[in-house]
């Protein structure tokens, strides 16, 4: 099992490859193979779980697990130091969560797939592609690896949304592009500023002479190489520059002088240019989210998307903007994280306000849910401001326990969607009486959503909001408003479900005569049992026995928030 | 692991299954499963009366488990445990709730019967049973917030049992709603509980509370890193808490959807929305009393009495057999609550179990009369649709269901508060003890706390005026619709099943005094008193307010005189409101239909429309902000949305000027170079044109030009 996580990104990667050698008429086998893959992927990251050492810290280059540590680009550049890109993999409690995530997700997308008509062979080896990128993103520690994997989730997004949208596929997915290149644009500027400015010591210590390869850099000659860098003793042609993200974390791997260095004095507009960064980094990381008000897109790609898509953009997607915050923005800039607080948290609570006044107003059952992620991605901004062991933990709780549930509501304005090609509320009435087992599950799904106590959305909503009152008294970042305007998110969220779900479920069966000649639609096929369930009994699961994900990540998580709390002051 | 805690358990999972079982398989177990739910929740009853035994007034049981921690290498760490407490107070909670559960169900297999969704029904109340289960045996907060929050979706799902009612699924949703927002400030006070004590555990915060050092305008408690909790924050906290409460308990102002509530399966009413869950706010209010400071006392005690008032008002102006009975619910809702605001502690808990008793009989009461005048609705042939729930269409009922009858005057008698019955025992003891509360109060030379009991007397009147009125409407005079006796009964012979009289006459039973105190006349020597007393539940700690409860105490002790005056005042309160009731009966009766059913006027209306608070919350509240979302989600579509839009357009026409300039320019610049170079080429290619005259005009001109140049210099 030396290179899980390797396999975890190759095996949807080479199966691709697998299905672009099959041709084209093989639809059954295409599909097969696919359900074969992410099976696959689903069990390795089920093993990496459970395999996974909580007690190991997430700020030091020890702490992280399962690790593949390759040398990918190398190039002396000689006054300009040497340039080091790394094939760096690894898992710790920041991603472990994720990962579990889209090794379940993807499997659910795959059978969610399973009803795609047109063009199978290209959308299958597209999907495979986004999942493979995606699991790269949370396992990559090497920002440019990270970078790459984030870009390539574009394309075959792009492509998903665009072919086999609904009618303004073309717009939504112009639109989706459009907007996380610039999000990541940002994103690289600060790369390209932290690759100049960070250093990896071990490496340096090589390339100075100081040990003879990169595993024989003892703490000790590490420190040598840190204090040597501080003192300007090192020349500049032996420094070797990194993308490591762990070695960002390490204030004492800035050159002195650089751009981004801790002490740096350089001011752009009159501000620190690492206070900059950070907010160009969290920008980025924003859109992706999204929060308001660079939401825009979501609404629109969720709309146009096919229903799979819709679920990997909700439960995945979207995910890769949190960790973004979790796993770069936060630890590499800490004190930005202390200075932008209140601006962070007042963007979460303001996600969370008007995402559900928005959803409120939807008719659109689709777009409604497409909200309502936008005000569940706000109580992952806030926790994580608040820089409270609870509030942290929640906020990934938080983004685990939404990819389920998003998940789920997504699946289910498919089936509704299948059936009858529409997904106005207004459009039905009393679908409980000619679907009752769906009803079950959706009345199960939406109460998750609303953050029903036993569904895993209370347990993150709780720690969150826990952490965001405790904030002002235990870390002193949020003030306490915020946690009750917050709090208020609770029950709008109650409002627009409970509305949606007795205009469309409950009253005498009806459906509008445009979208069906009879009211009736048949009860869930044992396909779509097949994605629901299992989810819902995941956010019962997680929701009872909350253990059984924050004993393998609070350690890590507690840590970095005490990192970023010591380095942010 | 103590055995006791496992029984409590059983107790408490038993109903689960039930829920399980039935909600999963129920369609095809025989006779739907209401056997099996009936035997579980029977089986519950039995294991609690076992602890009750073992735990009222002999020990008291506390097993914590961890349930998550946000542990970490060199972090405190955070644990979140949850635990079953076994006190005097939960094991009594523990009877009363599997007791009235089981009567209910007995009464749903009849009620209920021939319903599509029959398993459905049973495992809801499964559910619902499980939830008050889980409120009463949770030790912390958090715990109980959840068990709180499950109730109130169990609720959800049985107000809105009939799905295809519009007004059940409305109502369902705007219980849920209601309760909610009471749920938010609920958690505001567990977050300022939590922040500055770091644990949801009920023990150790009783404790924590009780060791705090008052400073200036705070406290400090030892064991929170010396941390200052302000006076405010406190009471705020305790506030919200109460907002629990008032959500939950349908205290002013959220009160309205328990009318609402009503859509529900009347059984469901009678468990859910008169006897236990709603009265699940004041059992909170015990638990958390200790937190509370004298101001949020005050507080709890205003809404209290505002409440009592309100509803028994309200009540008076409705003609609706269960809208009475829900408005009277709320108001001696407002009795406990407003008992428990002026310290009157036990006396409020009395009246929770008193009230759990008679209410549950007389809402199942009004579900046999609801039976049997749909029943006999079904006869009668009118033009117009005759509302089987409505009082006026009643009348001389008691010869028709004579048993019902019996069982319903006990109940009535004890909602009154006529002595020898349960209800007067507590209210007595509410309304003593709010006097007692006043004095005290007052001390100071304010004697507008008076207000408080004056509002509790005032209610004793009203409550004995509508309930006399509905006492008379529906069982004495002549039959208004004039229906055959026979046509109000299923079966000639009988009345109504047993299955649906045992569970009300044994419900009817227990409004006697005698069950709850050996003197009919004085709670003080009921043996309630003594295991539900402060300190009792409490031990030596009393709380923040612990000096003024042991001052009302002592006082109460001290003389027997403000009992007795209360017992006097009270039941000639009563008297006077039945006298009123039978005198507008009087006149009623004389009236003909029309006249009985013109619409009220005057403050009667406003009773009727419930002082209009719907409208109030309708037009202020939830309509302005549905259509601000409306407003916001415009915001959002046309100018956020068409902003990202225009940036797009905007880079678009960039792009497109850009290109022009490209074209033009760029290009421009490139075909001009391209276009000069070509002229040249093709001036010169004019010299080229192989004609040896221009070759020699061109050499010639040439020659000229050289010899000038040489003359020139």
């Amino acid at each position: 099992m030396d290179y899980i996580l390797s396999s975890l990104i190759f095996i949807p990667l080479l199966t691709v490859l697998l299905i672009l050698l099959l041709p084209k008429q093989m639809e059954g086998a295409i599909k097969s193979v696919s359900l074969v893959a992410t099976i696959l992927q689903m069990v390795l990251s089920c093993w990496l779980f459970f395999n996974f050492n909580p007690t190991a810290s997430a700020t030091t280059d020890q702490g992280y697990q399962f690790v593949e540590k390759l040398n990918w680009i190398s190039l002396n550049l000689q006054s300009l130091g040497h340039l080091q890109i790394q094939y760096f993999l690894g898992v710790d409690g920041i991603s472990l969560s994720m990962v579990l995530l889209t090794g379940l997700m993807g499997v659910i997308g795959v059978v969610s797939s399973w009803t795609i008509k047109k063009n199978v062979k290209a959308y299958f080896a597209l999907y495979l592609l986004l999942v493979a990128s995606v699991m790269g993103c949370f396992l990559a520690l090497d920002l440019f690896l990270f970078y790459l994997f984030f870009e390539f989730m574009l394309l075959p997004m792009y492509f998903l949304i665009g072919i086999w949208g609904g009618p303004r596929r073309e717009y939504a997915a112009i639109k989706f592009f459009i907007y996380t290149l610039i999000g990541s644009l940002l994103i690289l500027i600060v790369m390209i500023g932290l690759y100049t400015s960070v250093i990896d010591p071990a490496a340096t210590a090589v390339n100075a002479g100081l040990a003879t390869n990169a595993s024989g850099a003892t703490p000790a000659i590490v420190n040598q190489v840190q204090s040597a860098l501080v003192s300007g003793t090192l020349a500049s042609d032996k420094l070797v520059h990194t993308f490591s993200i762990p070695d960002m974390y390490q204030a004492k791997n800035f050159i002195p002088g650089s751009i981004l260095h801790a002490f740096s004095n350089i001011q752009l507009w009159g501000y620190p240019v690492r206070l900059l960064a950070f907010l160009l980094l969290f920008i980025g990381f924003a859109i992706k989210l999204p929060v308001v008000p660079v939401h825009t897109w979501l609404p629109d790609a969720h709309v146009e998307a096919p229903t799979p898509i819709s679920v990997l953009l909700a439960s995945l997607l979207l995910k890769v903007g949190g960790y973004g915050l979790f796993r770069i923005v936060f630890p590499v800039f800490p004190e930005g994280a202390a200075y932008y607080a209140h601006l962070i948290g007042g963007i979460g609570v303001l996600s969370i306000i008007y995402g559900a006044m928005c959803a409120l107003a939807m008719s659109d059952l689709k777009k409604l849910i497409a909200y309502s992620s936008v005000s569940h991605m706000g109580f992952v901004l806030i926790g994580l401001a608040s820089l409270t062991v609870e509030g942290a933990n929640g906020s990934m709780y938080q983004m685990f326990s939404h990819g389920l549930i998003s998940g789920m509501l997504f699946i289910i304005t498919g089936v509704i969607y299948d059936r009858s090609g529409s997904r106005m509320i207004q459009h039905f009435r009393g679908l409980a009486f000619t679907m009752p087992a769906f009803t079950v599950l959706v009345v199960i799904a939406f109460f998750a959503s609303l953050g029903l106590p036993g569904f895993s959305g209370f347990i993150a909503e709780l720690l969150v909001l826990l952490g965001t009152f405790a904030s002002a008294t235990v870390s002193g970042m949020l003030p306490r408003w915020m946690a009750i305007v917050a709090t208020s998110g609770l029950l709008l969220g109650a409002a627009y479900y409970l509305w949606a779900l007795q205009r469309m479920f409950f009253g005498k069966i009806w459906v509008h005569p445009e979208v069906q000649e009879t009211p009736n639609m048949p009860d869930l096929t044992r396909r779509e049992y097949l994605m629901l369930v299992p989810l819902a009994v995941l956010t019962l699961v997680f929701g009872l026995f909350p253990s059984l994900l924050l004993d393998k990540i609070s350690p890590a998580i507690n840590q970095l928030v005490q990192f970023i709390l010591v380095a942010g002051k | 692991m103590n055995s006791l805690v496992l029984w409590a358990l059983v107790v408490g999972v038993l109903p689960l299954f039930t829920f399980f079982i039935l909600f999963l398989g129920g369609k095809k177990l025989p006779r739907r499963g209401d056997w099996l739910a009936i035997t579980f929740t029977g089986i519950s009853f039995l294991i609690s009366l076992f602890l009750f035994l073992h735990i009222w007034q002999k020990e008291v049981v506390h097993v914590r488990f961890p349930w998550f921690e946000l542990g970490g290498a060199g972090n405190q760490l955070v644990a979140f445990t949850s635990g079953i407490y076994l006190d005097n107070l939960s094991v009594l909670m523990l009877v009363i709730v599997t007791f009235i559960s089981l009567l209910v169900q007995v009464f749903s297999v009849i009620y209920m019967h021939g319903d599509w969704r029959y398993h459905h029904y049973f495992a809801y109340l499964g559910l619902f049973t499980f939830s008050m289960l889980g409120i009463v045996l949770s030790d912390n907060l958090l715990l109980l917030f959840i068990f709180w929050e499950l109730v109130g979706f169990s609720s959800y799902l049985l107000i809105g049992f009939w799905l295809e009612k519009d007004s059940a699924t409305n109502a369902s949703k705007k219980a849920f709603l209601f309760n909610r927002v009471g749920d938010i400030g609920f958690l505001f006070g567990i977050f300022v509980l939590y922040t500055f004590f770091g644990t949801f555990d009920l023990q150790i915060l009783k404790d924590l509370v009780s060791g705090a050092i008052a400073q200036n305008n705070g406290f400090i408690f030892p064991n929170a890193d010396g941390q200052t909790l302000s006076y405010t924050l406190l009471t705020l906290a305790g506030l919200g808490i109460f907002c629990g409460c008032v959500g939950k308990s349908a205290q002013f102002p959220l009160q309205v959807w328990l009318p609402d509530a009503m859509e529900g399966p009347t059984p469901v009413s009678s468990l859910i929305h008169a006897a236990t869950m709603v009265a699940a706010g004041v059992y909170l209010l015990s638990r958390c009393f200790p937190f509370f400071t004298e101001d949020a006392l005050l507080v709890i005690a205003i809404i209290g009495a505002v409440t009592a008032l309100l509803g028994a008002i309200a009540a008076c102006g409705q003609n609706d057999i269960k809208k009475i009975l829900a408005f009277s619910t709320i108001s001696q809702l407002g009795y406990m609550v407003m008992g428990m605001g002026v310290g009157a502690h036990d006396a409020s808990l009395l009246h929770l179990v008193t009230h759990a008793f008679f209410k549950a009989s007389l809402f199942l009461n009004a579900g046999i009369v609801i039976h049997a005048v749909h029943h006999a609705v079904a006869h009668y042939e009118a033009d117009e649709f005759v509302d089987a729930q409505d009082i006026r269409n009643m009348g001389g009922l008691r010869k028709v269901l004579p048993l019902t009858f019996y069982a319903y005057i006990p109940a009535t008698a004890a909602l009154i508060g006529l002595p020898l019955f349960s209800g007067f025992l507590s209210k007595d003891a509410i309304l003593s003890g709010a006097w007692a509360w006043a004095g005290y109060k007052s001390m100071g030379g304010n004697s507008l706390y008076y207000l408080i009991p004056v509002g509790g007397f005032s209610a004793v009147l009203l409550t004995a005026y509508y309930m006399a009125r509905h006492c008379f409407y529906i069982f004495f005079g002549k039959n208004r619709l004039e229906i055959k006796p026979a046509d109000y009964r299923h079966t000639p012979t009988k009345e109504a099943s047993w299955l649906l009289l045992v569970p009300v006459l044994l419900l009817a039973l227990f409004s006697i005094a005698f069950f709850f105190s050996p003197n009919p006349f004085d709670a003080g020597s009921s043996w309630f008193f003594q295991g539900l007393s402060l300190k009792q539940l409490l031990g030596s700690t009393t709380g923040l307010t612990g000096n003024m409860v042991n001052h009302i105490t002592e006082y109460l002790h001290a003389s027997s005189f403000i009992h007795v005056l209360t017992g006097i005042i009270s039941v000639g309160l009563a008297l006077v409101g039945i006298f009123i009731a039978w005198r507008n009966y009087q006149k009623a009766s004389l009236k003909t239909n029309e006249e009985l059913f013109a619409g009220q006027t005057g403050v009667l209306k406003v009773a009727h429309q419930h002082f209009y608070l719907n409208n109030f919350f309708e037009n202020i509240f939830i309509r302005p902000f549905l259509s601000f979302s409306q407003e916001v989600a415009i915001f959002d579509k046309d100018i956020i949305d068409r902003s990202v839009n225009a940036f797009g357009k905007m880079m678009v026409i960039l792009a497109k000027v850009i290109g022009w300039i490209d074209r033009k320019l760029v290009d421009g610049l490139v075909n001009f170079i391209a276009w000069l170079a070509g002229l040249i080429g093709k001036s010169g290619r004019l010299m080229q044109n192989g004609k040896i005259q221009s070759y020699y005009i061109f050499s010639l001109f040439g020659l000229i030009l050289l010899i000038l140049y040489i003359l020139a210099f």
